[in-house]
């Protein structure tokens, strides 16, 4: 791994809900420009672990350190609004508010949470409407867009806080086909511009070609991380093996 | 049959006494607005407080069940009752400042203001239910984005979820309102004349219902419009929910 600043640091996060044990003790450091794909079957933990990772849901046990601060298992608003202000995410069913336009969607948080000015949160919107092809669709509603644009949208939404890292739960997994390429086009270039990612996705190809480093996980466990090629194309545990087999399938 | 039409349809009766009937219904509307509005506000904030979040505000969130409970299952007649019977004690007994316990706001009576009150204790019940359905319907997903996005609770529901939860809510919102409007007739046993009362008056002068009559037709003439406004939005949203399916 480069030697380069941690951005985020999970050690021994785990997780249950009731009797299923979802999390089971995760390691993992991130460094900052660092983008990471998580893959491995449904149910092995991906998504939780991206949600423990902005508090959406706090882990039971375990440590998270965000850019240095170490997160009380309390929950603290204060912590939430540290996490909440430096970690953006986007969600597999796009969760746009649908009693707003594309813009409004932008904005919103812009205004409501950083305050910042009508007239910079205007111009901010509308760059980063424009920079993830969007710039014709400022007021659209959500029930007007396609999947790809919707998802287009909360893209942008999230940058507009300025995150340090950004966190993507299965984005394309709802889109059709034809739809994909034009977000996973849009998180190329991010990781391109040096952003931190933690990316959770069954697009393989996307992770090969995007990742520095692939995870993949089983029941709650990480079973095997590194490179793309290591892992993808030459992966040691027997698990890795069978799910790529898998995947790669189809 | 002219029995019936004279005692019901006697035109003559209800033109002799169109003032005092219109004065009446103007008082009855005066009093919808009031209580109609107030309950609205009274609602939402009891449903907010019932959906506030932490272990550390359960008993804001009993607290706030129980008054739903109670008021939802007590006549609005025993709270009318209950609150103009004792409220001008409150003052008497100084546990209540005068302007509020006898109020008259407004150059509105004191029982104007007793039956306001008492129709905002139990329709805020009443919609404070509605709301939560409305805001149980906003799917967490939008919670979950807003907070993901460094909105405090209080700032992701202002923002977020009341304004998608109250756009659902509309239609039932206006049907609790027009059983308001025929409850505030209720107001009438304090000797308060709105259209109800104001026919009773005319009946006991002259034996004859078609002044209440008349009522009954001004009722109508407030809730049938009312009515047909929640079908057609309830119309349009079902158009708009037919078109999310593909």
């Amino acid at each position: 791994m480069p030697v380069a600043e941690s951005v985020l640091r999970l050690e021994g996060v785990r997780k249950s809900f009731g009797n299923l044990d979802v999390l089971r003790g995760i390691d993992l450091d991130v460094a900052r420009g660092e983008v990471v794909c998580i893959i491995g079957p449904s149910g092995s933990g991906k998504s939780t672990l991206l949600r423990c990772m902005n508090l959406l849901e706090p882990p039971d046990a375990g440590q998270i350190l965000l850019e240095g601060r170490k997160l009380s298992e309390a929950r603290s608003a204060d912590d939430l609004d540290y996490v909440r202000r430096r970690v953006g995410m986007v969600f597999q069913q796009f969760n746009l508010f649908p009693h707003r336009s594309a813009i409004e969607n932008v904005s919103l948080a812009q205004r409501a949470v950083l305050k910042r000015p009508d007239a910079e949160t205007r111009a901010r919107s509308e760059s980063l409407l424009q920079r993830v092809g969007l710039g014709d669709k400022l007021n659209e509603y959500p029930d007007r867009l396609s999947g790809g644009q919707q998802q287009r949208v909360a893209i942008a939404r999230a940058l507009a806080m300025d995150p340090h890292v950004m966190l993507f739960d299965e984005v394309t997994s709802a889109l059709d086909p034809e739809l994909i390429k034009e977000v996973l086009d849009v998180m190329r270039e991010l990781a391109d511009e040096g952003m931190t990612m933690l990316v959770v996705t069954h697009e393989m190809t996307f992770a090969r070609e995007v990742a520095n480093r692939i995870v993949f996980m089983d029941q709650g466990y990480i079973v095997e991380e590194g490179p793309p090629d290591e892992v993808l194309g030459n992966p040691r545990h027997e698990r890795t093996q069978r799910f790529l087999g898998l995947v790669m399938e189809h | 049959m002219d029995v019936i039409v004279e005692q019901y349809f006697d035109f003559s009766l209800i033109f002799d006494n169109f003032d005092s009937l219109m004065q009446g219904f103007w008082e009855t509307i005066q009093l919808s607005i009031f209580a109609g509005v107030l309950s609205l506000v009274l609602g939402l904030f009891l449903a907010l407080l019932r959906q506030l979040p932490g272990r550390a505000l359960a008993p804001v969130r009993w607290a706030t069940i129980a008054y739903i409970d109670a008021f939802r299952g007590i006549p609005v007649l025993l709270v009318i009752l209950l609150i103009s019977g004792s409220l001008g004690a409150f003052a008497v007994e100084g546990v209540l400042p005068r302007d509020l316990a006898i109020p008259n706001w407004l150059g509105k009576p004191d029982n104007f203001w007793y039956g306001v009150i008492a129709i905002t204790l139990c329709y805020g019940a009443y919609m404070a239910e509605v709301y939560r359905a409305g805001l149980e319907a906003v799917p967490r997903s939008q919670m979950e984005a807003a907070r993901s996005l460094g909105m405090s609770h209080a700032t992701a529901m202002r923002h977020v979820i009341v304004p998608q939860a109250v756009r659902k809510v509309i239609p039932p919102l206006l049907n609790d309102f027009i059983a308001l409007t025929k409850d505030t007739a209720l107001i009438s046993v304090l000797g308060f004349v709105e259209v109800v009362q104001a026919g009773r008056d005319v009946q006991s002068e002259t034996f004859n219902s078609s002044a209440l009559t008349a009522g009954a037709i001004l009722f109508l003439l407030l809730t049938i419009p009312l009515a047909r406004l929640v079908d057609w939005l309830i119309a349009g949203q079902e158009a708009k929910f037919q078109r999310a399916i593909p």
